[in-house]
């Protein structure tokens, strides 16, 4: 023990020794880059998501997230030009934009013509079709076995309904489940019950790089969904392998497509990889020149100058980047933080760190040194506050006195104020349904009830029948209720604040939050009176938010969740829906906004802005206000990117050794008193 | 009834039994004893505690009516209680720094300049204000929950260790059960059950957290079992009623008290996760770091609404916690024969 | 002994098949299989997708015994939990014994360390409080617990994502990468953030047991037979306060394999319990109720040893 002792107090140079030791070992394995791969030297763009993707498969995905992913595996028909606005298809597999070609019986053919030689991405479940086969073309029949797919109740898709509209579809449909009955036929693979169960009136192929898609009544709107995931072409193969058998995935997690990317590492939990397809149509036919495989040469005037479009840009080659990395981030401040030290190449920007990004309308110097940029675009949703019509208080059997309470309701919010407070001024106060970016949108509208104005509102409230918020009838406070399912304080406090500023005329509105599913019951019962919503485009046309009030929409789970039934508008909708973007159009929709101001079913709040941070490592990037995928457009400097982060993520060492100084100076001599004290 | 009537009534209900209470106490030598060298030891912390009580008293005394609220019109026909009275027109616009006489963010001027002790929060609420209404609900969280938790996890673990045999296996039973489930998923069923008010929080709260305090409760009684005294007075034909209340459950006593202080300041705290997950109560100091904890990373900083909530609850803990100290040093007779 | 244990473990039987079917009744009180598909197709999924997805998923199906006997969702329930058929998830049809396996890695490289940390080092800080009673290190050391006890772990996580990650850059803010090179760099925050949430109330508690201990007559008799300070404390007090140890020790064990479900979700390690609440917020029946029902198993073993290292660590404990 002695011995012990003394080398303990003796052996303050091997105590040094070991100390040194140990921070050197602390400072070699210090770092904060998430990353355990090199990547100076390849083209790889690190982006996030925040929900894990339900499925992959193509004909079920319908969130955000998981269809980023898809539809950069898996090539569309038709796709939107990345740069102008408003929004604009330009062909993608199809070889041009068909026109549609409408028969003496009501019904509308759309004729596809396919690119020839566009071949799938290499993968083993090809060998089904011929061993040793990687990969084969994209042809008419997996189209057809796409769009078959989709009325399958097995796959059972979340369009479904849409796509019935295509003659023969949904028979097909029934049909298929009358047959599954046998157990034999249900034994079958997919693409040979298909065969079996017989053709579609609507799908006629047309040689192997041609058909038409038939449907049964005008809707000018369908184009749009032949620019979505939904209707990509889907190999038999791919279905029949990735069955999850065998230690095989399933195809909802293994798409296997012949978009310009390919998914090369799938753990869906943390991490996604996406890699540059050799297969792609663009890469496998340059000479093509095809307007989604090559950079485009016009966009938006403004673009010129932020150097998105040049003529050194202008026709060349796509894709510019060799792998895409996403990463899972549920926190938004994680994201954001990571992004200022690089490992993000883009970012949103939180609303906490709006006032250190923002310096009034511009980028703060702080994050301009930084060599960080910002664009901003106006996202095509709305969020909006709605009455249930179907509320004996608030709805239409109120009659009068419940519209004059809503027109009152309507003109206690401040947007304005409301967005200052809840969004750092990113968006628009909303005037009507249309967010800016779709036809019919008119900036110079102006909505009588949706400029503050508490006295007007007092006088409604008054002509109403409830002065100061008193039924002047029964003479008690009339109790309001916001149904929420908002639970945590950062969701509550904007509703707290809505319900402050009725206060305001007198009016009591209790906030009632509960359970997701709860509050979805409520809705389905029409048991809700005031609620929080918001509608994010599917695609880029009035249809697609004005249909949210029509009759069609209402009842049990329909989008129409106000409940909102008024055969004049119903009549405006079906007139307005049917035609193209013309001068009528505008008019129709003009008349249905002025019904909508005056009947006041929705308190319109705001179209939001979103405000996207990235690097100067990046170039050309233009984000898109709804959903399509612009991956293929972006470009990298890795290089850059690399001398950057080496640049700023210098670990401070300075605190450990102070620790670690200081305890050694607490602990050492301590346990030399105790071993003194023990001799 | 309305909501604030019960609260008038339970509020009057507890000051009226705490009177008796102090009473009984004053008339037993040995309580008022262990009272007395209780403050002789801990004057500040049980000022402290009075403190907080006082504002959790004052806050669950409602009256309608008589009330200056500014521009909030409804106000005026509502319950409201003294706390809310003294801030009743207090509302700014939005963020304010402590004291200070101009808006956080714009500088436009306040309605009441440096009236603000800490400032004002985002929809421009006086920030000691909602501190203060904190008070009510972290004494409900803490406080009711470990009333009911306490004794049901006493009656069981002292019946299923005293016993043991069928009794041990139904207390077993229960208790796994419910242990085996997620305490998320139970504590959203029974507050979607019971509607989302404090009160049946607390109650969701004390189903899922008495089975730890059941547990230690149960696995000390074996032991205390087996002690020779019990033996002893067991062999005498005392009955089992008689030994559980003089000989079993005093020995419990310092780990009643100590739980006691864990759980209600575990409770106050686990609230803040719940709030951050969305089960929260409406008000608590829980929900105001739950939206502080974004609030830190603005730019410049909004710290004050953090700090109030957070010195609220440090402070009140803190107190709890020595005079738990304390009385665990007077009620255990062993530390007592030591003590000099 | 032996006796003891089986029928402590057939009890456990019957604990999980409670479990089970109050696990069942509390979900379907919370939710209905709408919610359930609702949750799985999406936001804007029409009312037809969700009655072919409740088909296709058995989910049509009546939920009780008496409303049919031969077809309904109870007694499937029981059956494919009974025979460890767990089958898909609802939320995303993978397999959920997949997705336990995917999720146990981080979760227990996430609280083993944890744990193993943590105890000791809050054992052994309580002794040298306890040490040291009356002084002013006891006084301090209880300030300190309270302290640190008085503090949310919201606050620590952030605290220590800005403080160490942020602006000392010794590890990255949050994420998961299972390789080896990188792991560690992920963990280290988390777990460091772990222990020292914790510590403040283990100390205390640990404290509480020692003292308790130590005004024990053997004690005094030991020390009056003139044994040092640290043997005393080593073989006297540590080994008589084993029982209140082993109980937090042992009922924890379980918790390890559940992951930690704060910890997670903040740091972006997808282990069981961000798993668990994922489940619970996305109604994933199927998911939530494997991991119920592996936890009640494991729950119910910890029990059974709990009260055999009780008789193990103090002899006056009959186990019968």
């Amino acid at each position: 023990m002695m011995r012990v002792a003394q080398w303990v107090s003796s052996g303050a140079g091997v105590v040094r020794c070991v100390a040194v030791f140990a921070c050197a070992a602390f400072a070699l394995s210090c770092s904060n880059s998430p990353y355990p791969d090199r990547d100076d030297d390849v083209k790889i763009l690190y982006s996030v998501y925040g929900e894990a993707p339900k499925t992959l498969d193509p004909a079920v995905s319908y969130n955000v997230s998981s269809s980023r992913i898809i539809s950069a595996i898996c090539e569309t028909l038709l796709e939107y030009h990345y740069l102008k606005r408003p929004y604009e298809l330009i062909p993608g597999l199809a070889a041009a934009i068909p026109e549609p070609v409408e028969r003496a019986d009501g019904t509308v053919a759309y004729p596809f013509a396919l690119r020839e030689g566009a071949m799938y991405q290499d993968d083993p479940a090809f060998e089904l079709g011929e061993v040793g086969r990687k990969t084969r073309p994209v042809v008419t029949a997996d189209y057809l076995f796409a769009l078959k797919r989709l009325a399958d109740p097995a796959v059972n898709s979340p369009v479904a309904h849409i796509f019935s509209k295509i003659v023969g579809l949904h028979a097909f449909g029934e049909r298929l489940v009358e047959r599954r009955k046998e157990p034999s036929f249900a034994a079958l693979p997919l693409h040979e019950q298909y065969e079996a169960v017989g053709p579609v009136e609507g799908l006629v192929a047309q040689g192997d790089y041609a058909f038409e898609v038939v449907i049964d009544a005008p809707y000018p709107q369908m184009l749009y969904w032949f620019a979505m995931p939904f209707t990509t072409a889907v190999p038999w193969e791919a279905i029949a392998y990735y069955d999850g058998n065998e230690g095989r995935p399933r195809f909802a997690d293994h798409p296997v497509g012949a978009g310009p990317f390919r998914m090369t590492h799938y753990d869906k939990q943390f991490r996604i990889v996406l890699e540059r397809n050799p297969n792609w149509y663009g890469a496998m036919y340059p000479e093509w020149k095809a307007p989604g495989a090559v950079y485009p040469a016009e966009g938006e005037p403004a673009d010129l100058e932020k150097g998105i479009t040049s003529d050194a840009l202008a026709g060349r080659q796509l894709p510019f980047l060799d792998r895409v990395e996403f990463r899972r981030e549920k926190e938004s401040i994680p994201v954001f933080n990571k992004f200022l030290q690089g490992y993000y190449d883009k970012s949103g920007i939180n609303k906490e760190s709006f006032d250190k990004v923002m310096d009034g309308n511009q980028l703060s110097e702080d994050m301009a040194a930084m060599g960080i940029q910002l664009d901003r675009v106006v996202d095509l949703a709305i969020y909006y506050i709605a009455f249930n019509q179907a509320d004996e208080t608030l709805g239409a059997p109120a009659g009068e006195r419940g519209k004059k309470l809503r027109q009152a309701m309507s003109l206690a919010i401040d947007a304005e104020e409301y967005i200052e407070l809840f969004h750092n001024g990113r968006g628009i106060p909303a005037q009507s349904v249309l967010p800016p970016g779709l036809f019919g949108y008119d900036a110079d509208y102006r909505n009588a009830y949706r400029e503050p104005d508490l006295a007007r509102a007092r006088a409604l409230l008054e002509e109403a029948g409830y002065p100061e918020g008193v039924d002047s009838e029964t003479g008690s406070p009339l109790k309001l209720r916001f149904d929420t399912y908002a639970t945590n304080s950062a969701q509550l406090i904007p509703i707290r604040y809505l319900v402050d500023s009725w206060r305001k005329l007198g009016l009591d509105v209790e906030v009632e939050s509960t359970t997701y599913n709860k509050f979805q019951e409520k809705v389905f019962n029409k048991a809700h009176q005031i609620f929080q919503w918001g509608w994010v485009a599917d695609y880029p046309d009035p249809e697609n938010f004005l249909f949210l009030l029509s009759s069609g929409m209402a009842g049990p789970g329909g989008p129409n969740s106000s409940n909102y039934r008024n055969p004049e508008y119903d009549a405006l909708f079906d007139a307005m829906k049917a035609r193209p973007n013309d001068e009528v159009r505008a008019e129709t929709i003009r008349e249905m906004l002025s019904l909508l101001e005056e009947e006041r079913v929705w308190i319109e709040l705001l179209y939001r802005e979103s405000f996207v941070l990235f690097h100067d490592w990046i170039s050309h990037y233009k984000p898109p206000g709804f959903e399509f995928s612009t991956l293929k457009y972006q470009d990298i400097d890795a290089q850059a990117r690399a001398e950057w982060r080496r640049e700023n993520n210098k670990p401070v060492l300075w605190p450990a050794y102070v620790l670690l100084a200081i305890s050694i100076a607490v602990i050492v001599p301590g346990i030399v008193t105790l071993i003194r004290e023990r001799q | 009834m309305e909501a604030w009537v019960i609260s008038n009534i339970v509020t009057s209900l507890l000051l009226v039994s705490s009177v008796l209470v102090v009473l009984a106490v004053r008339r037993s030598r040995m309580w008022s004893e262990a009272m007395g060298s209780l403050w002789k030891r801990r004057p500040i912390a049980i000022g402290v505690v009075a403190f907080y009580l006082a504002i959790g008293i004052l806050d669950s005394i409602y009256w309608v009516g008589g009330i200056n609220a500014g521009e909030d019109v409804v106000s005026a026909h509502e319950a409201k209680s003294v706390i809310d009275r003294l801030f009743a027109d207090s509302r700014e616009r939005s963020y304010s720094a402590p004291l200070a006489d101009v808006e956080f963010y714009g500088s436009a001027p306040l309605e009441n300049p440096g009236w603000h002790l800490m400032g004002t929060d985002l929809i421009g609420r006086d920030v000691v204000y909602l501190a203060m209404k904190g008070v009510r609900v972290a004494l409900l969280i803490g406080g009711l929950t470990s009333l009911i938790a306490i004794p049901l996890s006493l009656l069981f673990g002292i019946s299923a260790g005293y016993f043991g045999g069928r009794v041990d296996d139904v207390v077993f039973f229960v208790m796994s059960t419910l242990a085996s489930m997620p305490t998320l998923l139970l504590l959203i069923a029974l507050i979607m059950a019971m509607g989302r008010s404090t009160v049946s929080i607390c109650i969701a709260l004390a189903v899922t957290s008495w089975v730890g305090f059941c547990r230690l409760v149960r696995g000390e009684t074996l032991k205390l079992r087996e002690q020779d005294y019990v033996q002893a007075a067991r062999a005498l034909g005392v009955s089992e009623l008689q030994i559980i209340l003089r000989h079993i459950l005093p020995n419990l006593a310092h780990l009643v008290i100590i739980t006691f202080v864990l759980t209600f300041s575990g409770l106050v705290l686990s609230e803040a996760v719940l709030a951050w997950l969305g089960v929260g109560v409406d008000g608590s100091w829980g929900q105001m770091i739950d939206q502080a904890r974004s609030e830190l990373s603005r730019d410049p900083v909004v710290w004050w609404n953090i700090a109030a909530a957070g010195l609220s609850l440090f402070g009140l803990l803190l107190a709890v916690n020595m005079v738990g100290d304390a009385i665990r040093d007077i009620l255990d007779p062993r530390t007592l024969r030591e003590s000099p | 002994m032996l006796a003891y244990v089986i029928r402590r473990l057939s009890y456990g039987g019957v604990v999980v098949l409670g479990v089970l079917f109050f696990l069942f009744v509390v979900f379907f009180w919370v939710a209905t299989p709408d919610d359930i598909a609702r949750r799985a197709l999406g936001e804007k999924a029409p009312p037809e997708a969700i009655e072919q997805w409740k088909i296709n998923h058995g989910y049509d199906r009546p939920l009780w015994p008496w409303q049919s006997l031969e077809d309904n969702m109870l007694f499937s329930h029981y059956e494919s939990m009974l025979t460890f058929d767990f089958g898909r998830s609802d939320a995303d049809d993978v397999p959920i014994l997949e997705k336990i396996r995917t999720g146990a890695g981080p979760s227990l490289a996430l609280t083993v360390p944890m744990f193993l940390l943590g105890l000791p080092l809050s054992v052994m800080l309580s002794l040298v409080v306890a040490v040291f009673r009356e002084t002013y290190v006891d006084r301090m050391g209880v300030v300190l617990c309270v302290l640190g006890m008085s503090v949310s772990i919201l606050l620590y996580i952030i605290g220590a994502q800005f403080l160490i990650a942020k602006l000392l850059r010794w590890f990255p803010i949050s994420g998961f990468d299972p390789s080896p090179q990188v792991v560690m760099r992920f963990l280290s925050l988390p777990i460091l953030v772990g222990i020292v949430s914790s510590i403040g109330s283990n100390v205390r508690f640990y404290r509480t047991v020692f003292l308790e201990e130590v005004h024990r007559d053997f004690v005094r008799t030991a020390r009056a037979k003139g044994c040092g300070e640290a043997r005393i404390m080593a073989r006297h007090v540590l080994r008589n306060a084993m029982i209140p140890i082993l109980t937090q020790v042992v009922i924890a064990i379980p918790f390890l394999f559940t992951g930690s479900l704060v910890l997670e979700s903040f740091f972006g390690i997808p282990g069981l319990g961000a798993l668990t609440v994922e489940a619970i917020q996305g109604n994933d029946f199927a998911t939530l109720r494997t991991m119920v029902f592996v936890g009640a198993l494991l729950f119910v073993v910890a029990q059974v040893l709990t009260d055999v290292s009780y008789s193990l660590a103090d002899p006056r404990v009959r186990l019968e």
